[in-house]
Parts: C-alpha cells; structure tokens; sequence
C-alpha cells in the first residue's frame, strides 16, 4: 500500500475532499484570495429612476413601490412623505409624468404608479397619527400666501424643519387649487380637509379670509415674519377674446368649479352646454357640467384633433365615455344672444406654429357657423393677478420675478407654483407645484441658515436605456387597472369616478416595477455568484458587501444584475481593497504566506552593487 | 427518493445494454443523465421507457453533450441523489474534463461503457481505448464479459462507491456489441434482494441550502497534495470493500464472482491469455478447443482494473511460463509500443520470484472478434518463446504477421 504510513499535518487538514463549511457572512473562506485575478470590480452604483427623474417633486418612486412590494407600507408613506405632503391627493389628481417616463411603459405597459401612491395616501389619511414630525423650533417665523399646492408643501417643508408657519388664505376654506379647481368626484372634499388637518397638526397656523393686498400689506409681510413665501396661483380666468363674454349664461371654468367646490355656486345649467378649451381644466368642466344638469356638452377646441389636446388621455377618454362630444379647430368668435347667451359664432383656426405655444389663425373668410347653446363655459386658462406687488418684482408675463432659487431679488421674499412657473416650459399641475413649493422652502432655510445658495453641479444618471438593464429578468405582465364607475352612473352623482387599489393590487402593480438602476435587494447577485463573493447582513438595500479579496471580477453577478444597478469598475481605479500578488500568498499563515514574506525582503537582501 | 416497483426474481433474455439499464432501475437511480452515442445508446433508450412506464421514477435529462452530461451528473451527486449516466467512444472523451473533479469532491456517481473504437474514422466496433484513457482519474474500474455480469456489476459498483470508506465514482465498463447487444439470459433478481444489498445512498456533506457547506472551492497550493493523498488513500482502500462487497453479493445473490481476476483452467496451464471483458467467452471456447488438441492453455480474465490488484496479478501470473496479454486497446508509443496492459501486468510482476515470459498481443482491435485460428497463433508464439525461454519481440499485431 502506497499510502500506508502517511500523515496529513495538522494546519493542512482540511475537511472531507476539500469540502468547508459554508462561508461566513464576513469572512468568506479562509483559502486561496482570489481576488488579485480580478481586472474589473463590481461596484453598487444607484441611478436614478425615469420615474423619480419625471416627478414634479421627485418623490422616490422606485423606492415605495419596492416598501409596497414587500409589505413596508408605512415605510413607503413615510418615504412619499418625505417629498410630497398629500399623496392622497395627488394620488387623484396628478397627471402623473412618472408613468408616462416609466420604462415598464417601452415594454408593456407603464406601472400604475398614481393608483399606489392613492393607495398610501389614503392609508396616511386612516392614521390617528401622521407620520411625520414637526422640526424643532427655530424661532423664525414665515408666512406662506396661499394654501394651494405650492404653499401647502412650502409651509409643510417649512413646519418640518422647524419654521413657526402661518398660512395666508383669501378664500373662507383653504386648498387653494386642490379645493376650488378639482371637481368632488376627482378630489373628495374630506380627503383634502384631511391633509389640511395635517398641517393644522404639524403646528401650522391657518388663516382664511385673509387677502394680500387688502386684508394684509407686503409692508406688513415684510415686518411680522422673517420671510415669506408667496404662492398665490392663477387666480383670474384668461377671455376667450370673443365678443359677448359677458352675457348671462357664460361662466369661467376655474371660478365655476372653484364656486361649486366652496360650495357657493348658484349656477343652474341649461341641457345645452359648450365648454371651451381643450385643457385638462376645460375637461373637468365639461364632466362637471354633465354632473349640473346638462344634457348635452359639447368641448370645442382650437385643436385639430385629440392628440393635439394638452390633456390627459385618460380623462379625455372617461369625459367621452360620459357623453361629451368634441368639436375641433374652431375658435368662439362671439357669443350671441340677447342679454342671455343663445348661440355661439364658431369660425375655422389653426394655432399659428407650435401647438398651444403661439397665436391662432382665425378664418374670418369662411363664413361662421352657428352653435346653438344655453350656457358657455371659458375655460382657456388663468392669469395673475398681482396689483399689491412691488412693481420691480413684475415680469412682462405679470408674474413674480424670481432668481433661479425662487427669491425675489435680495429680500427674504419668496415665490412659487403657478405664479412663478406660468410660461416657464413646464405644464403648470399640482406635482410641479407642490416640487416648486418644497425647493423654494429648502432655499428659504438655506437663507435662514446663511448658507449659500448654489446650482447643483452633480451630473444625474437617469437610467432611459433598457438595454442597460437584464430584462431577462422580466416576464412581460398586464398593468392592473383600477375600476371605474360605469359611464351611465357617473352623470348623476359627486361619487369618485376612478376606485382604488386594493392591498392586492397595489403589491401586484409596485411588483410590476423594474427598480430601473437601482439595487432593491432582490439577492440575484449573491445567488449567481459563483464564489461567496458577496454577503449580506440583512435582505436590504445597499446592504451588499463584495469580498475584495475573493472576487475575480468574473463579471457574473454584474451581467446578471436585473436593474442594471451593478456596474464593474476598472480595478485601477481603486487604490483600497486591492489584493496585490506579493499580499495574495500571505492571507493564510501556510508556507506561501511564508514565501511572500521571503519575496518581500528579496529586494532588501540583493547586492547593491552587480 | 424514487422508489422502483417490487419485482420478483426472473430470467429475461436482454442484451448487455438493457441489463444495465436494468441494473439502474433496481439501483433506484434518481437522476440519469443521458446523451446518445452507439452503442451505449440502447441503455438510456430502456430507462427512458422505464421512466416513461412509471417503472422508474427518476430525473431523466437529456444534456446537451457528454460534458454536460458529467456535470449533471456531479451536480446531482452533490445534492445526494444516486446518479446513473453513460457514454461510448469519444463521447467518453469529450466529457474528460470532469473525471478528476467529479472523483476529487468524492462523488459517487456511476458511468456505464459500452466501448467502442476511437476516431478516426468512425468505427462502432468495440476497444477499450475509451474508458482506459481514463484508468487514472481516481474512478474505480472495471470490465464485465456478459450480460448478467454487467448487470452484477452495476449493483456492486454502487455499493462500492457509495460506502463511507469509499466515496469514488464507478465505470462499469462492457464491450461495446460483443456485450452491449448480443442478448443472453439474464436473471433479474427479488427488488428486496436488491434492497438488501444496496442501501439508499447518502453522501455526508451533501449541498443542502439548510446546511450550507461548501463544495470545490480554490484552495491554496499547499492545501492540494493533502487532497490527493487522501483520495489515492480512498482508491486503495477501495480494495477491502470490494472483496467484502463482492461477499456479500453472492451471499444474497448467489452469483460469486473473484473481485480481480477469473481464472480459467490455469492450474495444470503453463501458457495463459490475460485479457479483460467481452473476448474471455471465445477465449474460453478457444481453450477447450486447444486442450482436446493438448495444449496446456488457460485464462486470466482481469475484472477490476482500478484500483488495480498488483499483489493479486504478481501471485497469480508468477504461477505461469508465458502470459500473453490481450490488449483490445491502443497504447501507441507506450512500454510495448502496443497497449497499455502490458505495462501495467509487467509492473506487477516486476518484483516477483518467478517472472513469466510476457507478450503483448494487438488482438480484438475495432471491434473484429478474436478467430480461433488467431488464438492458435497466439498459443504458437506463446509456446515457441516457453521452448526458447526469451521472446522474439514484445508485441505481435494479430492477423498482420506470419
């Protein structure tokens, strides 16, 4: 016997044909470090998700959507809350950009990602208490002129970081847009009272009734508070630049919502009504007019079809479920009738060049038709309205002039929301408010604080390019939808037309999400890595740890990364963690540990001098 | 754990393949992995109708190459389940890479070889080439020469390999159409005999995501020659559990088969053929023949190969004049310049008192049957070197000399 009489030392004996216990979370194994192969490292590098890019207020969409998907729902409405006060109502009322950045959307279709957030909005709403605190208190105090939601989220933002707010209100309720420009069966009244208690709660005064320029000067704003900010909105309807406008009978669209939502309307609607616009408010008009007794609506539109209508196509599509015809490229000329408005004169135009961005052509050659109607309703927009403000804080638009911090010039002034952002490039909506509202806030604090005021200079890395992820990873699966009311029932009553989530479904929508470029601890990486390169403490975010002295850079768990959050990295970019030959033999105390020290002293120990 | 339907003990006529297959249903394989290539072919042909039937319920997956093949194979062996594959020729070739690793994390899993002629050109016929090839990967090894011994063979490699003391992987190895496909009768045995002979297998590390262990890691060089020790010390410690097993088999079985070598009218013999597998049944016939025309001839018929029993061949050659060893494999530019056994039977008589004469014979190539006129001339060179007490030259090629 060959083998007869032979003995294994004790420091070589390893177990039964070199099988080790599993390696340990920290350290790996006690072997051969690999790691000195390796070329490329693998690196968690977080980008950021179209969706949080697209977002009005960057709310981290990606990551609630992850909190929804493993159950963490008070944890995602912890994290919504961070950029958004009411999800509740946004939850109904946004347009939501991030679901039409969404990249799901250039594979199947986009996550529903407003659905969930109303389905954590509404689960804030049942909560005895909010969770969000107000900040420790700074001594400053700052007025906020206006509730709606570029002042609602600046006093919020404020009030959380410890500013004694008080809220200037002109209307007897407050909510500004959110109450007087979104009809009842979009935005229940008790929803948004809600989050108005939340503020209420978080410390914040509310005074209604109270109108700058009349009831309060900017004098006194500029004495009782430390600084102010100013997000009075839109508030007087544009004309249509039609002869007649004020004859009985013709209404505005924002004032006859904002009337019926304050419930303060004493309109009655004939059984014909034509609405003008083809805006999002001109849409709820028109739904809210079936909602008044109308029998028939008509939206007439200078827009050549649907497509060209800055809408939403959703809500285009329930208002022509629920009977609105449309009547397109045609201008109100001038609105006809004795007193009381009887018809409108309609001729033929084109916007001039760009869609909604340039004059309209009116064809005043053709001759006009005649449209028989009982009531018109203007809805083509807002404008300010701003006499009380110093005239050097005036643009040509009549909107406030602001630096890009939102300030106005060198004073503790500040401004936001629609006020400001009317004519900026930007669709003016609720999210992009309510964003408005919460940088103007950060930069207002920043002043508070002294500290400067600077750009970001920090490129962003929005992950648009699937190819940048594994979709192999992603079986294609419908969008769940949420019910509607049926088209019939809807003429009749105030009711929410769109249902919500349940628990069900929104865990089945946030699982619909890619966590484009983002690590959402979905333990793919530690599972196909070959070696046990990677360890984690806990299944949690950013909670991966690579072993640098065992990584080959073998590439596995980088291609297989489903989000594309994992990047490998030349290994000479990095000047820490790195396994070098002459340190590779010396991890373990056998003899090449002993040989590497050798090497190391090889240098020290030849002649100087051949 | 599949679980194979009770049988009762029978004798069916079946080719060499079908017994193997039989063999691996009353082993209760739970994985086979399959990948044709003739002759073999028929063996994963019969257990995939047995897995069709329902007579047999185990994994069978068809890879994609024999490569795969084995690494299935070591997949599954890992996990704990009793693994069952195979291969023939070349396609015993392709899957080399796996043989060191699959015997080095001590995988128990078994290879059934019907062999068949390495390329070129294509050739069906059978020549141990492809399985020797392997003879040093740290599998045990072995060649039957019928049916039924193929079928005994299976059931004891599994019980070989699988024991604690063991731990190795298991070629069983027959003659590709001598063997594989000529049918004979074959007596299937009680599925309890079978029972209580072979237990459920079960490998002490296995990779279990309860127990997380380890398996293959890289290691530090100095941690390699340990490893190797241990796993020679396995394949020699093999040798006890063979004889013990091979007890054991014909206790239950009734069938006691010597674990090393057959021995066939040697005691009076001065001249005898040392071969392995299917050629020992014309061998056997030539003998008779050569004996009724007075010639004192025998048979040494070599049935484990690894580990190999050099003490075994030692005793038993050194009883000899002339051993005249049958290759039915390629050696080119080996000891003899023929095949591969000469070395081996050589080295162990090396030490011996009484050294034999030995021959290398380049006989059965490509699957050609050995003619009984062609073991009248091996007898005549045998003898004429016993007459002149030297040989003429180490190696004859059969059939292509005077």
């Amino acid at each position: 016997m060959s083998t007869k009489g032979t003995k294994i030392p004790e420091r070589l004996m390893i177990p039964f044909a070199g099988i080790t216990p599993a390696p340990t979370q920290e350290k790996g194994q006690d072997l051969f470090p690999t790691g000195n192969w390796r070329s490329i490292r693998p690196v968690y590098r977080d980008k950021l998700p179209p969706c949080n890019n697209a977002c009005g207020t960057n709310e981290k969409i990606q990551g609630y959507l992850d909190l929804v998907k493993r159950g963490k729902y008070l944890d995602a409405y912890a994290l919504i809350k961070e950029d958004m006060p009411f999800p509740s109502v946004t939850g109904r009322v946004c347009y939501h950009p991030c679901e039409q950045a969404c990249n799901r959307g250039k594979y199947d279709e986009a996550i529903s990602i407003r659905a969930v957030e109303r389905f954590l909005g509404d689960l804030g709403q049942a909560l005895t208490r909010d969770v969000v605190k107000p900040g420790t208190p700074n001594g400053k105090k700052v007025a906020v002129v206006g509730s709606g939601p570029a002042g609602h989220s600046a006093a919020y933002q404020l009030a959380r970081l410890g500013y004694k707010v008080t809220i200037l209100e002109k209307s007897p309720k407050a909510g500004g847009l959110n109450r007087g420009g979104i009809p009842d069966w979009v935005l229940p009244q008790n929803v948004l009272d809600r989050e108005i208690e939340r503020l209420v709660e978080l410390g914040i005064t509310i005074q209604t009734n109270v109108e700058v320029g009349k009831d309060v000067t900017w004098d006194q704003l500029k004495k009782d508070y430390d600084a102010c900010v100013l997000a009075v909105g839109l508030i007087e309807p544009n004309s249509a630049r039609a002869e007649g406008e004020n004859k009985e009978g013709v209404h505005f669209g924002l004032p006859f919502l904002r009337d019926i939502g304050m419930g303060v309307s004493k309109v009655k609607l004939g059984a014909r009504v034509a609405v003008i616009g083809g805006g999002n408010t001109a849409i709820d008009c028109a739904r809210e007019a079936l909602r008044q007794g109308a029998v028939e609506v008509t939206m007439i539109t200078v827009e050549a079809n649907p497509q060209e209508m800055p809408a939403s196509p959703e809500d285009l599509h329930d208002m022509k479920e629920e009977g609105v015809e449309l009547l397109h490229a045609r201008a109100v000329t001038a609105v006809l009738g004795n007193g009381k408005v009887e018809a409108l004169q309609l001729h033929p135009a084109r916007f001039a060049g760009a869609i909604n961005a340039s004059p309209i052509n009116i064809d005043r050659e053709t001759a006009p038709e005649k449209f028989a109607v009982d009531n018109v309703i203007i809805a083509v927009g807002q404008r300010p309205s701003l006499a009380w403000l110093p005239q050097e804080f005036k643009t040509e638009r009549g909107t406030i002039k602001i630096d890009r911090f939102g300030r106005l010039g060198d004073t503790n002034f500040f401004a936001a929301g629609d006020i400001v952002q009317l004519g900026q490039g930007q669709p003016l909506m609720v999210v992009n408010a309510v964003g408005d509202g919460k940088r103007v806030a950060f930069n207002l604090d920043k002043v508070m604080r002294a500290v400067a005021l600077e750009p970001r200079t920090i490129p962003v890395d929005v992950i648009f390019d699937l190819n940048r992820m594994n979709m192999t990873y992603f079986p294609h699966f419908p969008r769940v939808q949420q019910t509607l009311l049926p088209p019939k029932s809807r003429r009749k009553t105030q009711q929410e037309v769109i249902q919500p989530f349940t628990e069900e479904q929104a865990v089945e929508e946030a699982g619909r999400c890619f966590s484009c470029g983002t690590c959402n601890a979905c333990d793919n990486c530690y599972l196909v890595c070959p070696e046990p390169c990677i360890v984690r403490d806990v299944r949690s975010n950013g909670l991966y740890k690579i072993l640098v002295d065992y990584c080959k850079g073998c590439r596995v768990c980088i291609e297989e990364c489903p989000t594309g959050c994992l990047e490998g990295v030349p290994e000479l970019d990095f000047d820490t963690g790195v396994v070098r030959m002459d340190t590779a033999f010396a991890v373990s105390p056998g003899l090449h540990g002993r040989q590497a020290k050798e090497l190391k002293n090889l240098g020290e120990r030849a002649p100087k001098n051949i | 754990m599949a679980t194979a339907t009770e049988v009762k003990r029978r004798t069916v006529r079946i080719n060499g393949c079908v017994a193997s297959a039989q063999a691996a249903k009353y082993a209760d394989v739970d994985v086979i992995a399959a990948y044709p290539i003739r002759p073999y072919t028929a063996t994963m042909m019969a257990l995939a109708q047995m897995v069709a039937n329902g007579e047999l319920d185990a994994e069978y997956i068809v890879a994609d190459s024999e490569h795969s093949q084995l690494s299935i194979s070591h997949g599954a062996s890992s996990s704990g389940a009793r693994v069952f594959t195979g291969s023939s020729g070349v396609g015993v070739q392709f899957a080399y890479e796996l043989y060191s690793p699959i015997s080095g994390s001590r995988m128990p899993v078994q290879m059934m070889i019907a062999d068949r002629t390495l390329d070129p050109p294509g050739d069906f016929g059978s020549e141990h080439t492809d399985a020797l090839s392997t003879r040093d990967m740290g599998w045990l090894m072995g060649w039957a020469c019928d049916a039924q011994e193929a079928f005994d063979n299976h059931l004891m490699a599994y019980r070989i390999g699988e024991d604690p003391r063991v731990l190795l992987p298991q070629m069983v190895c027959q003659d590709g159409f001598f063997v594989s496909h000529i049918t004979s009768d074959v007596e299937l045995p009680d599925s309890g005999q079978v029972k209580e002979f072979l237990p459920p297998y079960k490998h002490p590390y296995p990779l279990d995501p309860r127990h997380p262990v380890s398996h293959g890691p890289q290691i530090m060089p100095e941690q390699g020659p340990p490893l190797q020790l241990e796993r020679a010390r396995a394949m020699e410690g093999a040798a006890a559990v063979i004889e013990q097993v091979h007890d054991e088999f014909a206790k239950i079985f009734g069938r006691r088969y010597d674990p090393w070598v057959e021995e066939y009218m040697t005691d009076d013999a001065d001249v005898v053929f040392f071969l392995q597998g299917g050629h020992a049944v014309t061998a056997r016939f030539a003998i008779q023949h050569m004996r009724d025309n007075g010639l004192k001839v025998g048979m040494v018929r070599l049935r484990t190969i690894r580990p190999y029993p050099t003490e075994r061949v030692n005793e038993v050659l050194s009883k000899f004049k002339v051993v005249g060893v049958i290759e039915t494999n390629m050696g080119l530019g080996s000891v003899s310049s023929g095949g591969v056994l000469y070395g081996e039977v050589c080295a162990a008589l090396y030490e011996s008192q009484h050294k034999p004469l030995v021959l290398s014979f380049m006989a059965g190539m490509g699957g050609e049957a050995i003619v009984l006129n062609e073991f009248y001339w091996m007898a005549k060179k045998m003898t004429e070197a016993q007459k002149r007490g030297k040989i003429e030259k180490r190696t004859h090629w059969v059939g292509f000399e005077e």
